[in-house]
């Protein structure tokens, strides 16, 4: 495959470029569901092709194509250099690439068992079970068991000299019920909703998940909410973990910390944020105990590589330290407006057809000193709330809503009755600021978003968000239509 | 492009007897995006979809690739194969459809539009960010040009051939904290007025600069078109689809023939004719027939898929996606009908109001009521005594979708559409007491 990218470099290099790098890709995607027991869908998708990117007078071109034939490779590493010229041709601010030395490395996902191994049968096996477990009651009137796995072998290749291969893998499987009953309905998914878990992982993760020992509870809890009391109005303290902390630091830290962003260059899409660059170093985003770290050498986080799409090596750092802003999701070329001289590496794109943008690394809330139960014996007027069932966040990253599945209301440090339909909204400073107490290691997992959108054209990213349970103060919840 | 009659005739020719059904859809997108008064992102993006579905004796498999070329087919059909010997049989899988006569929308490509240049996407950009320089604005946005195709076909017999070309210049301005947004979607580049588009988001990002706060609480609002199409989809989505109807999960369910919306809302799935026209056929092959899902209020019909339309006992009108599939049958080409109200009528009839551009991330809450959250967006003005008072900071609303569009006031004369999953065309609509239930900062 360098020998097919080496002629896009050749042309960017007569062409005297700034900067030009390809990208090809072959990924192999297989997609499994079970619903209602029947097969809801079974696909097996194998794709190749490439991206070609130049920076020419300080301006961005792309092309990308599925054909691949050095005729082809030369046409759209041709139409990228005339798309940069294109863009080149409004004055402006010109496009610097922060430096970063050149790599000629392989590096690839580590995973104990190959998914595409496992024969479909088993896995359907496993999807029928969990599926049949889910609709053993009247009520139940939808499900859907799901699994999917993504490999992706890149090879990327710049003007500067790096060469670099590697193979990521993510495995992924959740089961979700619909209960409907009297014009009610509700949902309820293991171990989480939105497609389920996805973890840079092999098909150990699914047998680690065990989707039909887990159906029973699924479906009883689903039934349970159909007649569970609504969430109270008003202010409680709120206590969160797993995908809805996930969500909530995703929305509010990791999209808000994205410099492109930051800097206006989302704008007309996805918005902007409040975490603009002065900020940095001093802007007391949460309260001392709140620690958020990106890591893309983090194992089985889905943002995890020996490289990103920018060619920087993989790296580890604080976005809120100690409570305070402390750092951004970075790309080379917008590095230096923050005043460093190098990308944390934090550039991806979707796919070969993607140009590479700013994207959320992997990002963790650092746990804390309590244990879980001590958090919940310490609590007097509380609510538990688990997993995500709706986000809402305005285009500065402050005001946001977020709907879970299920709650369960906490007195005098008793997790006592469930209710449905908890909802609770806050703005991004006050509500990490709020925040007085983490669960510690113990109860410490990380969690992944397989879906994240952003850019234009859209792209598709995948990242993962560790935390422990974690309490936050006085919040507003139980919002009414 | 890859030539979608040979890559379907290489496949059905390599399924050698066994039943196939193979859909291609290829696309050719080039998109300029512009922030801080420059070209941001310059992209061109050539891709192809060949996914096929193969079945034997009650057992199915899909796969999908890329690469048309005998090798990488072979190698996927015998995949396939492998996969749909373990599998076991399921009762309730369909045959493949049989040949329906389908209609060609032939008026929806352009190749001027499909072909149009960098420099050209260039030369509009350069000319906005002018206009914003002079006004002391800064331009966001994209300009995106292109076209795509779509192949259905199966080995008894269907072949259905749809492509269209496509045109979207959005445009998001800022003056100072104000911000202003238009866009227009078009089959045509030429069709596009550049200058309206421009002139709309400037003028209302000038008028939005130094927002006041409001308290939340129930308003009567004036929802623009882009902001009713955002409640539109997800009922579409989650109301209009017969697998939620029979699953009992939509507001709908149990309720044809019932008055479930207001009189004043008519919402038909056009995808032949009118301003939400597209694809004339599903992922089956079957001709989307133009169907009205609700007419003054009242729930009519619903959107099926033959596996949806055998359950209900009647016939599918063309609204399958690829199968299987676990979201059943969906309206793409939704269009609700205008009314007699112009935008300025029903901001005159206002006596206090909220006038809203548009929202942002909307989510759903409730299926059963389609109880929406997001929040305004791009221009958000309060309304004193029948006439546009002083911008206001963007509010959150918290409100159900259904029992909105049970209080609708007027309906607005003038539809826009929207390119997004689908086509979606509406009016604007004033609705009362509509819910707000925070706001934020800015």
């Amino acid at each position: 495959m360098f020998t097919f990218a080496k002629k896009a470099i050749e042309i960017a290099d007569k062409h005297r470029v700034d900067f030009g790098d390809i990208r090809i890709i072959e990924a192999r995607r297989q997609t499994l569901s079970v619903k209602n027991g029947e097969i809801g869908s079974l696909n097996d998708i194998v794709t190749l092709g490439f991206g070609v990117r130049i920076l020419f007078n300080g301006a961005w071109g792309f092309a990308s194509s599925d054909i691949m034939t050095a005729g082809e490779v030369a046409r759209v590493t041709r139409l990228a250099i005339t798309i940069a010229r294109a863009s080149a041709s409004l004055k402006g601010k010109k496009a610097r690439l922060a430096p970063e030395p050149a790599y000629q490395d392989f590096w690839q996902t580590p995973f104990m068992k190959d998914p595409f191994a496992v024969p479909t049968e088993k896995k359907l096996d496993v999807l029928f079970a969990a599926d049949k477990t889910l609709r053993k009651d009247p009520r139940i009137k939808s499900t859907v068991s799901s699994m999917n796995f993504i490999r992706e072998h890149q090879w990327h290749m710049t003007t500067e000299g790096s060469r670099i291969e590697q193979v990521l893998l993510s495995s992924g499987a959740g089961c979700l019920a619909h209960a409907v009953n009297k014009g009610e309905s509700q949902a309820r998914a293991y171990p989480s909703t939105h497609g389920g878990q996805t973890l840079s992982m092999g098909y150990e993760l699914i047998e680690n998940l065990d989707l039909p020992g887990h159906a029973e509870r699924v479906r009883g809890e689903a039934v349970a909410l159909l007649t569970a009391p609504p969430c109270p109005s008003g202010k409680k303290d709120l206590i969160i973990s797993g995908n809805q902390l996930a969500l909530q630091i995703h929305e509010s830290v990791g999209h808000a910390t994205e410099l492109d962003r930051v800097l206006g260059y989302e704008e007309s899409y996805a918005g902007s944020s409040f975490a603009t660059t002065e900020k940095l170093g001093s802007f007391r985003y949460g309260s001392p105990i709140v620690n958020l770290v990106a890591d893309a050498t983090l194992p089985g986080g889905l943002a995890t590589a020996g490289y990103d799409d920018d060619a920087v090596k993989a790296q580890r750092w604080h976005i809120v330290k100690d409570g305070i802003l402390s750092g951004y999701m970075t790309n080379r070329e917008f590095a230096g407006r923050i005043g460093k001289d190098r990308s944390w590496g934090s550039c991806r794109a979707d796919g070969f057809g993607n140009i590479p943008i700013t994207r959320i690394c992997n990002l963790s809330l650092m746990p804390g000193g309590a244990s879980y139960e001590d958090i919940i014996k310490d609590t007097k007027d509380g609510i538990i709330m688990e997993n995500n069932k709706s986000w809402s966040i305005d285009q500065k990253r402050l005001n946001f809503q977020f709907g879970c599945e299920i709650g369960w209301l906490v007195k005098n440090g008793k997790k006592g009755a469930m209710v449905k339909n908890p909802t609770y909204q806050g703005i991004t400073p006050e509500f990490w600021n709020s925040c007085d107490a983490i669960a510690d290691a113990a109860s410490w997992r990380l969690w992944g978003v397989a879906n994240c959108g952003k850019g234009q054209p859209p792209q598709t990213a995948m990242m993962c968000h560790g935390n422990s349970p974690s309490r936050f103060r006085n919040v507003k919840i139980g919002v009414k239509a | 492009m890859h030539d979608h009659k040979s890559v379907c005739d290489r496949v059905l020719r390599l399924a050698k007897g066994c039943p196939a059904e193979v859909i291609i859809t290829s696309g050719d997108s080039a998109l300029t995006r512009f922030a801080d008064n420059l070209i941001s992102q310059n992209v061109s993006n050539s891709s192809t979809e060949i996914s096929v579905r193969v079945m034997d004796k009650g057992r199915v498999a899909r796969f999908s690739l890329n690469q048309p070329s005998e090798a990488a087919l072979k190698t996927a059909f015998e995949r396939a194969i492998e996969t749909l010997k373990t599998q076991k049989k399921d009762p309730t899988l369909m045959p493949f459809a049989k040949p329906v006569p389908v209609a060609i929308n032939r008026k929806l490509f352009f190749p001027g539009t499909a072909d149009l240049s960098p420099a050209e996407r260039a030369g509009r950009v350069e000319a906005l960010i002018k206009k914003c320089r002079r006004a002391g604005a800064i331009a966001y946005g994209t300009y995106e040009t292109g076209a795509s195709a779509v192949t259905v076909a199966n080995s008894l017999g269907i072949r259905a051939f749809h492509k269209e070309s496509y045109a979207v210049y959005s445009v998001t301005a800022r003056c100072g904290d104000g911000f202003g947004w238009a866009e227009s979607p078009a089959f045509d580049a030429r069709e596009i007025d550049f200058d309206q588009v421009d002139r709309a988001a400037l003028d209302k990002a000038k008028m939005s600069r130094n927002p006041r706060g409001v308290k939340p609480g129930r308003y009567t609002v004036i929802l623009e078109p882009a902001a009713v199409t955002n409640l539109l989809f997800s009922m579409g989505l989650y109301g209009f689809g017969a697998q939620f109807y029979q699953e009992g999960q939509s507001f709908v369910s149990g309720k044809l023939g019932r008055k479930v919306l207001s009189e004043k809302i008519t919402i038909k799935d056009d995808a032949l004719e009118g301003p939400s026209a597209g694809m004339p056929f599903d992922y089956e092959g079957m001709p989307r027939r133009s169907i009205t899902l609700i007419d003054k209020g009242v729930a009519r019909e619903l959107a099926h898929d033959r596996k949806t339309a055998a359950k209900a006992r009647t016939t599918t009108n063309g609204r399958a996606l690829p199968m299987p599939n676990t979201y059943g049958p969906l309206p793409l080409n939704l269009a609700l009908a205008e009314g007699g109200s112009s935008l300025e009528e029903m901001i005159k009839s206002t006596e206090k109001g909220i006038l809203v551009t548009s929202f942002h991330y909307t989510n759903l809450l409730k299926p059963m009521t389609v109880e929406m959250t997001g929040m305004t967006r791009n221009g958000t003005f309060m309304i004193e005594n029948g006439r546009v008072a002083y911008p206001i900071k963007n509010m959150r609303f918290t409100e159900s979708a259904v029992e909105a569009f049970n209080r609708i006031e007027a309906v607005g004369n003038k539809t826009e559409s929207s390119m997004s999953w689908g086509r979606i065309s509406t009016p604007a609509l004033k609705i009362r007491d509509f819910n707000f239930s925070s706001a934020t900062e800015f």
